[in-house]
């Protein structure tokens, strides 16, 4: 099974047309194109209606989970909708599964969110706010258990915006590391049987690395991988 | 340079205009890495378009006009991959 992959788009009307010659031809390439979220730079209707046109009426079916970015207007229903009025499935603690040849491929995804890594994480302690933080990363990563946990598919794929593990943000300053992803959603992928898992968010962090488990991680975010999509492939 | 920028440390100098570029609607970019140096800002990293490259620049020059601008942003590269990663 081939997956194409990218995130962190940013996509707004200056930016409209860039990927499209090259996303028509996805189809020589893969099988399904996933998004790994940060599709727009401010979360309007107006910019992911620039990403929609983008990335709608490919040969390929197209799956995506949202970024921080497309939070930040407040809109999530309303881009939502936008995506999906184009045929693009958004994930959120939910799954899907896509027939590819005799075989079928489960996504489960996840916007994802930060925290920090083992032995230098947040704690739910202290203030209402840092433990809201912490229940919501918590939160997070069992939705991501559980969505991973019901697929009945051939392979699995776990798609996220934020990073699973730390070896994929190397060449970002490690301050920033515990806003960047979560040991939680490595926890997660590694309680199911998943064959890939792809991340973005961290522009300046590394294209591979695997989780305690041996899964295979792939940050897809477009600095990083300096093509309009990665591919990779798995074997059912 | 005026008094206030004068005494402020290089770091947070360009620790406050990063919040700029991101706090910014018309760059809301949180990507671009900001060094300052003297009178000068260096700006580098990715970014999604040209235009959003001159964006930067005028918002950068808006927020400090006593600082030279080094934009040193380069725009994606949208091609297709040569190939995949076969994984095992």
């Amino acid at each position: 099974m081939r997956i194409a992959a990218v995130g962190d788009v940013h996509l707004d009307e200056n930016a409209r047309g860039r990927l499209r010659p090259a996303l028509e031809r996805v189809g020589r390439h893969a099988d399904v194109l996933l998004l790994s979220g940060d599709l727009t730079r401010h979360g309007t209707v107006g910019e992911m209606r620039v990403v929609a046109e983008e990335f709608s009426g490919l040969p390929v079916p197209v799956v995506a989970v949202l970024g921080n970015h497309d939070h930040h207007s407040d809109a999530v229903p309303e881009v939502t909708d936008v995506l999906h009025d184009h045929d693009i499935e958004v994930l959120e603690g939910d799954s899907v599964v896509l027939p590819i040849g005799p075989h079928r491929l489960g996504i489960a995804g996840v916007k994802g969110f930060g925290g920090g890594f083992a032995g230098k994480c947040a704690s739910a302690f202290g203030e209402p706010e840092i433990k809201a933080f912490v229940r919501h990363t918590v939160d997070v990563a069992d939705r991501l258990r559980k969505a991973l946990d019901a697929l009945d598919a051939d392979a699995r794929v776990a798609l996220m915006h934020y990073a699973p593990i730390p070896e994929t943000l190397q060449g970002e300053p490690p301050e920033i590391y515990p806003f960047l992803g979560s040991y939680l959603l490595s926890e997660a992928i590694d309680a199911t049987d998943v064959d890939l898992a792809v991340h973005g968010h961290a522009h300046y962090g590394a294209e591979q690395g695997m989780t305690p488990a041996g899964v295979p991680v792939r940050n897809v975010a477009q600095p990083v991988i300096r093509t309009a999509f990665a591919v990779y492939s798995i074997e059912p | 340079m005026n008094e206030s920028e004068q005494s402020r440390a290089p770091g947070h100098h360009a620790a406050r205009l990063r919040r700029v570029l991101a706090e910014d609607s018309r760059t809301a970019e949180l990507g671009v890495q900001i060094t300052v140096e003297g009178a000068a800002v260096h700006l580098a990293g990715p970014v999604a378009s040209g235009r959003h490259k001159d964006e930067l620049d005028r918002v950068l020059r808006e927020a400090a006009p006593e600082m030279r601008v080094y934009n040193d942003v380069w725009v994606v590269e949208a091609d297709e991959p040569g190939s995949g990663e076969e994984l095992r």
